[in-house]
């Protein structure tokens, strides 16, 4: 892991934890409904200051606790174009499937790439840590996967023009 | 009044009994409003110090009163100068001084009003959200990463990022619980 990853997850990871701590909230506004208050917005006071860890403008976690939810957005680095495109496809494939990641949001918040939302719901079902280990986690693979897609990408491109330009030789 | 759609209304927002319209004043703290010239004078004596190689008495000085009572500028003022406090001490220096601030009487405070510093700092960096900083390529193909545009800022959250490892194994996950729950804001 490079020299300067290793600090910024450590933060991720120390400030989601955190954040993680949610209680059972129903919603003020109508009767027998429970909502994520962060989403809702109805009732200002149970919504917290919001946290942003960056390591640099392009590689940003956004942090938005509430009462009973926290929202967790991310920017993944684009270096060019080509990547810019990759992360688009590779979040709307994982948004599409988002009720199999459980946290998953179908959409992310303006001016990220990919959102998560934690309900006290999910922290009382799943094991906390496992949770922050998830993000934390899918923040390492998702560089990889993307970088990787790229280098797939770039061989396949100059296989093709080689053999596409063959007869002309 | 016939061409309002009035199911799109939020009634809540109407009601002044309703949750939505809460009063938050009533949560935070009494904080003395400062002018922002009395910030900059702050500022000013701090950099003093700092120039003179005090630096955790810099550090000390900023973060024993910080300017929650004053606007925006006064606030963007007080940040620069603590993040080029932060800025100019070295790696190795960064744990002893935290522990020192951390034994001294009102400690705990101090470090909770840099941890809220730092992640101001982080904050700060990040207005272009909406605007992707990525350089063209005429052939739409580059298999060495584009270094130089991209990676704006990353020196300056580098420091903060390790300012931020040292002081949670210092003051712990409750100083970023006290940065989340205070209403008064740096």
């Amino acid at each position: 892991m490079s020299q300067s990853l290793r600090p910024y997850l450590q933060c991720v990871r120390s400030s989601l934890t955190a954040a993680l701590s949610l209680s059972n909230f129903a919603s003020q506004a109508s009767e027998r409904h429970n909502v994520p208050e962060i989403e809702a917005a109805s009732s200002p006071e149970v919504i917290l200051n919001p946290l942003t860890v960056s390591r640099n403008e392009n590689e940003r976690v956004y942090i938005e606790p509430s009462i009973n939810s926290v929202r967790i957005s991310i920017n993944i680095k684009q270096a060019d174009e080509i990547e810019h495109i990759l992360v688009h496809k590779f979040t709307r494939f994982l948004t599409q499937r988002a009720e199999s990641f459980y946290i998953m949001r179908r959409k992310p918040v303006k001016g990220y790439d990919i959102s998560f939302l934690v309900t006290n719901f999910h922290t009382e079902e799943m094991l906390k840590h496992k949770l922050v280990d998830f993000i934390i986690q899918f923040m390492e693979e998702v560089d990889k996967e993307i970088s990787e897609m790229k280098l797939f990408l770039n061989a396949r491109a100059r296989f093709v023009a080689e053999s596409f330009l063959t007869p002309f030789d | 009044m016939a061409n309002i759609n009035w199911r799109t209304i939020n009634i809540d927002a109407l009601d002044p009994d309703s949750p939505a319209n809460f009063d938050l004043s009533s949560l935070t703290p009494a904080v003395a409003p400062v002018s922002t010239a009395d910030v900059q004078n702050n500022a000013q004596q701090i950099r003093q110090l700092l120039r003179g190689g005090d630096n955790e008495g810099a550090l000390q000085g900023a973060l024993e009163n910080p300017p929650y009572g004053a606007d925006d500028k006064g606030k963007e003022v007080h940040l620069a100068a603590v993040i080029e406090i932060l800025q100019s001490i070295r790696q190795s220096d960064m744990s002893p001084i935290l522990s020192r601030l951390y034994g001294a009487p009102g400690g705990t405070e101090a470090l909770d009003v840099l941890m809220k510093y730092i992640y101001k700092g982080m904050a700060q960096a990040s207005p272009s959200s909406d605007k992707r900083n990525i350089t063209p390529q005429v052939t739409g193909f580059s298999q060495v990463h584009a270094r130089g545009g991209g990676e704006g800022g990353g020196q300056a959250m580098s420091v903060l990022l390790s300012w931020h490892e040292k002081l949670v194994e210092i003051a712990g996950p409750g100083s970023i619980v006290r940065v989340m729950t205070d209403r008064r804001t740096v």
